[in-house]
């Protein structure tokens, strides 16, 4: 019976599993090593706004691993892997054996390197266990300030604000959302925050946090200090990888490093595989090598991994860099190459409706766009599966170009007209229709 | 899909114009194999019922609008008073748009799914392109 070994129970973990078991309804060995019980970071920020419960955040329960006959070794951290030897070294010591196994041991937050950023009431927001710190710290009329004003931070913006805080973001570079739109966009969320009662400093370089009478003090290259309860560093992620560093898995050199892998997401180690922030995929559109540390590569990877692991022979297309926040109801999102500087450009803007979209074309295909818009306005939820659905296909898009260059928010009638649809109907990730995310009956029955 | 209130905004079927308004059509859920929505939903929170339709399940869904950035097709929605992801969910099998409809513009019938509107729209945007370019 083949082992297979999963490092990490985050989204490409629990995927990959899942998976595994809709191949072969339960006949293989599953071993799960994971420093933390399966949760889904994704739906922390609704814990932190107290619209869910703790136990709504877990993605997998001891009793449901049981029941997918799954081995789990939680609470335990990888060490060290022999990839000779195929085995996986643990930090008590033991070691587990494998046949093939999945590196999906994801990220960490990361902090600037300034005098006071472990000091106490200074958080990340990343873990369960740091969500439930944030919580115990974040009362009603509290003073919060927010270190980047990045994705992260403000996926915790609206809990913050709903928690009876009162909040400041600062931010190192010229303007917010520095990596996920573009400064015209930035604009108009920068309006709209400061209308919803949020101080944005940016262009703030934090130099040190001191405590000082139970609270925190934030000093600034330039500019007057800030005096807060707590302070929630959201400063960007480091992959956890230093734990492979005597492996001998191929890692890529340059700034965004990762896992190099094939198109099977298998490592250098055919045996070894990679999946969501630490393995550098293929990008969907450019079909570049790239670290996409986002939640939907991590699912997309793990279960391509899963049914590689299973047995069956298949290829990953890539995947498709997206985010979508949304802000005291503003929704913001941008898809594939929005920052691509030598794409042809349309943009549109409706400032009195604080609405932004941007459409990138290389030829006439979408290659990128942005959106942002009032979340009551229903045109911007079906338009950001739509621009999405022109990115993922690539559709033939030059009939359009000029329609859409007049109106860039006039994209329907090019999604339909150029038969999408169509193109789409045909795509599965695994190269079969997806399952119900529950239990198959053939692991039940077996 | 119901919400229980008469409410068009809300509808799970968008009606697009063709032609200066003088001819329409329905679009909505395919149904696709895939179920982008549900593969991205992060809490398992959209499964497939018993009419092989892709649902919702509200007390699972936190609102965090993955499934709606993932949907290729855009027609995920997002209801804003709930705070819910909703979409198309055949009415368990019955769908209420099908028998409301005054004109059988909207049927339900079983098959494979299929793109239902390219050629209509491909067909009812020629002229409007052609005069656009002139």
């Amino acid at each position: 019976m083949a082992r297979h070994l999963i490092i990490g129970g985050g989204t490409a973990g629990l995927n990959a599993i899942r998976t595994i078991r809709e191949e072969d309804g339960g006949g293989s060995e599953i071993t799960l090593v994971s420093m933390e019980r399966p949760y889904s970071r994704m739906v922390l920020p609704y814990y932190l706004g107290e619209t869910i419960s703790e136990s709504h955040v877990f993605t997998a329960t001891p009793a449901s691993l049981a029941a997918w006959k799954v081995k789990t070794l939680i609470g335990r951290k990888a060490t060290a892997l022999n990839v000779k030897a195929n085995t996986l070294t643990l930090d008590d010591g033991s070691a587990v054996e494998y046949d093939d196994c999945l590196i999906a041991t994801g990220s960490r937050a990361a902090k600037p390197p300034i005098p006071g950023a472990d000091g106490p009431g200074v958080h990340s927001f990343w873990t369960l266990d740091e969500a439930r710190k944030v919580i115990a710290d974040v009362t009603p009329g509290s003073r919060v300030v927010m270190v980047g004003a990045g994705f992260i931070s403000f996926t915790i913006l609206n809990a913050i604000l709903a928690r009876g805080a009162k909040l400041t973001i600062v931010e190192v570079a010229p303007r917010i959302l520095p990596r996920m739109v573009d400064d015209a966009c930035a604009a108009i969320v920068d309006r709209w925050l400061r209308r919803h009662g949020v101080e944005i400093r940016a262009g703030a370089t934090l130099t040190k946090v001191e405590e000082i009478k139970g609270k925190r003090k934030l000093s600034f290259k330039s500019g007057a200090p800030i005096v807060a309860d707590a302070v929630i560093m959201a400063t960007g992620i480091r992959t956890n990888l230093e734990w492979l560093k005597d492996s001998g898995l191929e890692m890529a050199q340059d700034g965004q490093g990762g896992i190099v892998v094939d198109d099977h997401l298998r490592s250098s180690v055919k045996n070894v595989y990679a999946a969501g922030d630490v393995a550098r995929g293929k990008n969907l559109v450019t079909g570049a090598a790239e670290v996409h540390a986002i939640e939907p590569t991590a699912q997309e990877h793990g279960r391509v991994v899963g049914a590689n692991m299973a047995g069956r022979d298949l290829a990953y297309r890539g995947s498709l860099l997206m985010n979508i926040v949304e802000v005291c109801h503003l929704d913001v999102a941008s898809f594939g190459g929005w920052d691509d500087k030598g794409a042809e450009v349309f943009t549109g803007v409706r400032p009195e409706r604080s609405q932004y979209r941007k459409l990138l074309f290389r030829g006439g295909r979408l290659t990128g766009a942005m959106i942002c818009g009032p979340a009551e306005d229903i045109w911007t939820t079906n338009d950001v599966g739509i621009l999405k659905g022109l990115v993922q296909t690539g559709s033939d898009l030059s009939a359009w170009k000029a329609h859409l260059a007049r109106d860039p928010f006039d994209v329907k009638p090019a999604f339909m007209a150029t038969r999408t649809t169509a193109a789409l109907l045909p795509q599965t990730i695994l190269g079969r229709p997806s399952h119900s995310p529950s239990l198959p009956q053939s692991v039940a029955t077996r | 899909m119901q919400t229980g209130t008469f409410q068009p905004a809300k509808s799970v079927i968008r009606v697009s114009p063709f032609e200066g308004y003088t001819s329409y059509a329905p679009y909505t859920c395919t149904q696709c194999a895939e179920g982008w929505c549900m593969t991205a939903c992060p809490v398992g929170a959209i499964q497939i019922n018993a009419a092989g339709a892709k649902d919702v399940l509200d007390d699972k869904c936190v609102g965090c609008k993955l499934c709606t950035i993932a949907c290729p097709y855009g027609t995920m929605f997002f209801d804003s008073d709930s705070y819910k992801a909703y979409k198309c969910n055949l009415c368990g099998g019955a769908p209420a748009c099908a028998e409301a409809c005054p004109t059988q513009a909207i049927t339900f019938e079983e098959g494979p799914t299929r793109d239902w509107l390219g050629d209509f729209a491909a067909q009812r945007t020629v002229h409007v392109l052609a005069r656009e370019i002139a």
